[in-house]
């Protein structure tokens, strides 16, 4: 009897059906993150015995001239990448919400470099921005531009890592603003056909409004997105020429496996959390002030 | 019970077998093996009794290589069939980075190559077995050559040894030489060009057309490995005596890079550093197809030049005041908590024997690190014909006579990055040459302190 | 909404022309992957070379052992695809539907670490991961990724949209809790599942941190880490470069075609995340 009414408990079973999702949970994510940030508060370097140095990776971080760099370097490209895929994938999502033919093949094309490996796209990418054979060029040449050498230029390499990501982001954005703007229904831009709204009047006030929730959402998972750049980087430049394509992850791969500074690198990795923890901030601030929906 | 004599009968049958090839547990060559003549090794060697697998790592830097190293193990394991060695090999990039951590993880090979700027900070980091003892039974430093000899030793003690030595040389492309009429460029360091004659013979090499540059004078100087020789060449200095502070800051370094920049932008005789690789050659490559008639590149590239079917010469860098050039090459070393110290020692041992070194050196991948093999029978035994071009014997001093490579002694690999980066600002981005030593010594200097 | 022709046009002509911009790259990774070397160094660019050089698919494998790259990417993403739908399925339906103390503590703590950063847990993980002798294995990939919050949560929120009404009858017929899981939810949860292993499929598929810090040995390598260490070392013979990337790139373009639509509902879900 006992046993059979434990088997309907619901604590019982929850013990049971969360075990191995918990077990996993805490040695993989819970417990790294709290170490990682004791670890912030030392000096390893996985070979001689750990150190304890308070503050002084904190301190060190806004001396070092390089990190400085990278963190200006992550927001330059979010600053570019993120608004700039934004608008993109948007007027895309309303070209494709127009009810036309084929809306599966673009649909397609669209989403295929979100489905392939950043190692693919970088190779072909490389060679499209060879300054002497490259296709960029080339096009540009056509149009009477002389186009720089773009990957191996202090001013032009992040640009080039930036087209890069942008070109490999926009379908997974195209759809989710796709998904916004069929879920507006019909009837609000009817209402406005019988105002006399004229086309650019309802898109400005209709869609974008309503559409809002989407692009807040789309904002911000793409600064998250952003601040955590790496692949294309490290795979394209390498953080060159002269760091100036070096990014905050990219700094932290090379003092975590290159230099073996554990804690440094940990410390880096807090400040990229704090940077991520201000921008998720703002967005439940915001769900408070607009309500959720 | 009868069954059960058998039995037991069996299994010591089994384990004399066993203990006969090795076995486990027992202890090292003691005892009780007066049974295994039949074995019909009988190798002078003699040696270790166990069979043992040794892990041995290095990196791919051409599957030419890659293969004449597979080719050496073979050799190896016929001559100690009681060694098994595993080879793997790891892609060039991340090679360092790699090893490290499997030294960390307690996972490392128990014989690994490692490159000569890390050796000093792999040892300051306590991961390599101390080879001293076996060294100076086998070996003497004098027989090497001075900048090997030099790099080898870290405070009178080894724990790595090269298995050769490798240079910035300058190849040629004789067929663009000979219509442009310049004459070739030197191979005895006694008759090297000076700085000026390169530079006005590197502009009669140029072929314009229009305002796109077909071919260019040189290509390669700009590369830091290759910039480190100039300066030598101009009394400059890269670190001081013990490798603890940096003396680029200097006329001469400062001097030197100015020419090399001039080279480019002044004379446009040379191309951008990354620019000629973002076109998607080897420089071997550039050479071969006349983009450029003169390259600054590592001793090692004759292997593949040689391969290349076209008129290939090599000569010496041209100087600035004295002719120079640096030496440096990997060394094989052990992990310190390696089980087979004894067997890992043997393999060293045979990765830096002339036999081993002889096979690399006749494809023109390496040159040699022994004094040995600097003499005119010593030179025999290594020449090729069908690799070396005319006069590289007039240029074998060279190789003998080269300073140790500056970043082989010190022990942070980071003041590589920091020059690199600074480098390219100099190159790229408009920074002054003063300006670019002075950072490179302030910030290295931070680093060489820790 | 109703458009008129000329707008239609208008947005045809834009969407070809970034459709164009999109495949672009795949196809003269294709064209190139056929040519000869001296044909890919041709100004001004052009897209076929001469003649098809099929070889150069052949001359990858002279090398780089590719079935090996793959079998060891299929063999780290089905594991982990299965796991990871069976941990988030059971969690996300306990959270969803039983009540315990601390429930909603619990997961909020899972909500919290979705925003940690995995650059965050990376070294520990590593450091835990050496401890265990297990870097350079592909357990190294495998176990961290078994379980994962955001499968958790993205599933805890369908089965909150599942009627409590059908639970019901079962309990009325004396189905325990893990019933109820097995025999309503999975059953009415199978898009939802799908669109999740699309995701984790996408995910651990195309890694390459991970890899990059955990795996050494060539024959233990992944797809991409494998066509990234081939970048390396044949930097300069493009036409390989490219045939090794058109096979990688392969499997993913075939279970796209094959599951389109739960991708595609997979960014809609996870759109609807932040609504």
């Amino acid at each position: 009897m006992n046993a059979k009414r434990l088997l309907h408990k619901d604590g019982t079973w929850a013990a049971i059906l969360l075990l191995p999702n918990i077990l996993g949970f805490f040695i993989f994510t819970l417990f790294p993150v709290a170490a990682s940030f004791l670890l912030s508060f030392t000096s390893w370097d996985m070979l001689q015995p750990i150190q304890w140095v308070g503050l002084q990776n904190y301190t060190e971080l806004f001396r070092d001239e390089i990190f400085v760099k990278v963190f200006w370097n992550t927001l330059y490209f979010s600053a570019v990448t993120v608004p700039s895929g934004i608008v993109i994938s948007l007027l895309l999502a309303v070209a494709l919400d127009q009810g036309i033919k084929g809306i599966k093949f673009y649909r397609a094309a669209y989403f295929l470099p979100v489905i392939s490996s950043m190692v693919a796209v970088a190779v072909v990418w490389q060679w499209i921005y060879n300054p002497e054979y490259g296709v960029l060029n080339y096009f540009l040449g056509l149009i009477g531009i002389d186009g720089p050498s773009w990957l191996t230029s202090t001013v032009w390499a992040m640009p080039a890592v930036m087209i890069t990501s942008i070109w490999k982001g926009l379908g997974f954005n195209m759809l989710i603003f796709l998904a916004g703007l069929q879920s507006i229904p019909d009837s609000y831009y009817e209402a406005a056909d019988i105002d006399g709204a004229r086309r650019i009047d309802k898109f400005r006030y209709v869609t974008v409004p309503l559409l809002s929730p989407t692009t807040f959402f789309v904002t911000v998972m793409s600064f998250i997105g952003s601040f955590q750049v790496f692949d294309s980087v490290f795979l394209m430049t390498q953080g060159g020429p002269a760091r100036s394509t070096s990014v905050i992850v990219h700094y932290l791969y090379e003092n975590a496996f290159k230099y073996f500074r554990m804690g440094y690198a940990s410390s880096m990795a807090y400040v990229l959390f704090f940077m991520v923890l201000i921008i998720t901030l703002i967005q439940f601030w915001r769900q408070k002030k607009w309500g959720v929906y | 019970m009868k069954r059960l004599g058998w039995i037991l009968a069996f299994v010591l049958l089994f384990s004399v077998l066993l203990a006969g090839c090795g076995g486990s547990g027992g202890t090292a060559n003691t005892s009780g093996n007066d049974n295994s003549q039949d074995s019909g090794v009988g190798d002078a060697a003699g040696g270790p009794d166990k069979a043992v697998t040794l892990k041995f790592m290095g990196w791919e830097a051409s599957p030419l290589e890659t293969e004449s190293v597979k080719n050496g193990l073979k050799a190896f394991m016929e001559k100690y069939p009681n060694i098994k060695v595993e080879y793997t090999p790891v892609p060039g990039a991340q090679y360092s980075s790699k090893l490290l951590t499997m030294l960390a993880g307690n996972a490392a090979p128990d014989v690994f190559f490692l490159g000569s700027t890390d050796y000093r900070a792999f040892r300051e980091r306590g991961v390599l077995l101390d080879l001293t003892p076996q060294f100076g039974a086998e070996f003497s430093v004098d027989d090497f050559i001075p900048s090997a000899a030099h790099i080898m030793q870290i405070d009178g003690k080894v724990f790595g040894v090269s298995s050769c030595t490798v240079s910035p040389v300058l190849y040629y492309n004789k067929s663009l030489f000979d219509k442009a009429g310049v004459p070739y460029p030197p191979s005895d360091p006694a008759k090297a060009w000076t700085w000026r004659e390169f530079v006005d013979n590197a502009k009669k090499l140029t072929v314009k057309n229009g305002d796109k540059v077909d071919q260019y004078g040189a290509y390669g100087f700009e590369n830091f490995y290759m910039t480190v020789a100039q300066i030598y060449s101009n009394g400059g200095q890269l670190f001081n005596e013990d490798g603890t502070k940096m003396s680029i800051n200097s006329p001469e370094a400062k001097e030197v890079l100015q020419a090399i920049l001039d080279l480019r932008k002044k004379e446009g005789a040379a191309p951008e550093a990354k620019m000629l690789e973002n076109i998607g050659m080897r420089p071997a490559q550039m050479l071969q197809t006349g983009k450029v008639a003169m390259l600054i590149d590592g001793s090692w590239a004759l292997q593949e030049l040689a391969q290349m079917n076209f008129p290939v010469g090599v000569g010496v860098l041209p100087k600035f005041k004295e002719p120079a050039t640096h030496g440096q090459a990997h060394v094989h070393a052990a992990w310190a908590n390696t089980k087979h110290p004894k067997e890992a020692w043997e393999l060293i041992k045979f990765l830096s024997s002339e036999e081993y070194q002889i096979q690399l050196i006749k494809e023109g991948l390496w040159m040699p690190n022994r004094k040995s093999l600097y003499t005119e029978e010593g030179i025999a035994r290594w020449y090729n014909d069908k690799v070396h071009p005319e006069g590289f014997k007039d240029m074998v001093s060279y190789f003998n006579d080269a300073k140790e490579y500056p970043f082989a002694l010190i022990r942070q690999s980071k003041v590589n990055d920091i020059i690199t980066e600074e480098m390219d600002k100099f190159w790229y981005a408009d920074q002054t040459a003063d300006k670019t030593v002075e950072n490179i010594e302030s910030r290295a200097n931070v680093e060489l302190a820790k | 909404m109703k458009t008129n022709m000329g707008l239609r046009v208008a947005a045809h002509v834009f969407l070809g022309l970034g459709a164009l911009t999109m495949i672009f790259p795949f196809l003269w990774t294709l064209s190139t992957s056929l040519k000869n070397i001296s044909e890919v160094f041709v100004f001004p660019p052009t897209f076929f070379g001469e003649k098809i050089h099929w070889e150069n698919y052949l001359r990858i494998s002279d090398r780089f052992p590719f079935d090996l790259y793959f079998l060891n990417s299929l063999k780290i993403t089905v594991i982990v695809v299965i796991a990871q739908l069976i941990t988030s399925s059971m969690a996300g339906f306990v959270f969803a539907r039983l009540r315990f103390r601390y429930r909603d503590l619990l997961f909020g703590l899972y909500l919290a670490t979705m925003m940690v950063p995995g650059q965050v847990t990376m070294i520990p993980n590593f450091i835990v991961m050496r401890l265990y002798g297990l870097v350079d294995t592909h357990w190294s990939l495998i176990l961290p990724a078994l379980v994962s919050a955001f499968g958790t949560f993205l599933l805890r929120q369908f089965f909150l949209t599942i009627p409590a009404a059908l639970e019901d009858a079962a309990k009325m017929d004396g189905c325990t809790p893990f019933g109820i899981y097995w025999r309503i939810f999975i059953p009415l949860s199978k898009p939802a599942m799908a669109t999740l292993g699309v995701f984790v499929f996408m995910g651990i598929w195309n890694d390459f941190l991970g890899p990059l810090v955990y795996i050494n040995s060539q024959n233990k390598m992944t797809l991409p880490l494998g066509l990234a260490s081939m970048q390396g070392m044949y930097s300069t013979d493009w036409p390989v470069l490219m045939a090794g990337t058109v096979i990688s790139i392969i499997p993913v373009i075939v279970v796209f075609l094959l599951a389109q639509d739960f991708f595609i509902r997979g960014v809609t879900l996870s759109g609807l995340k932040g609504e």
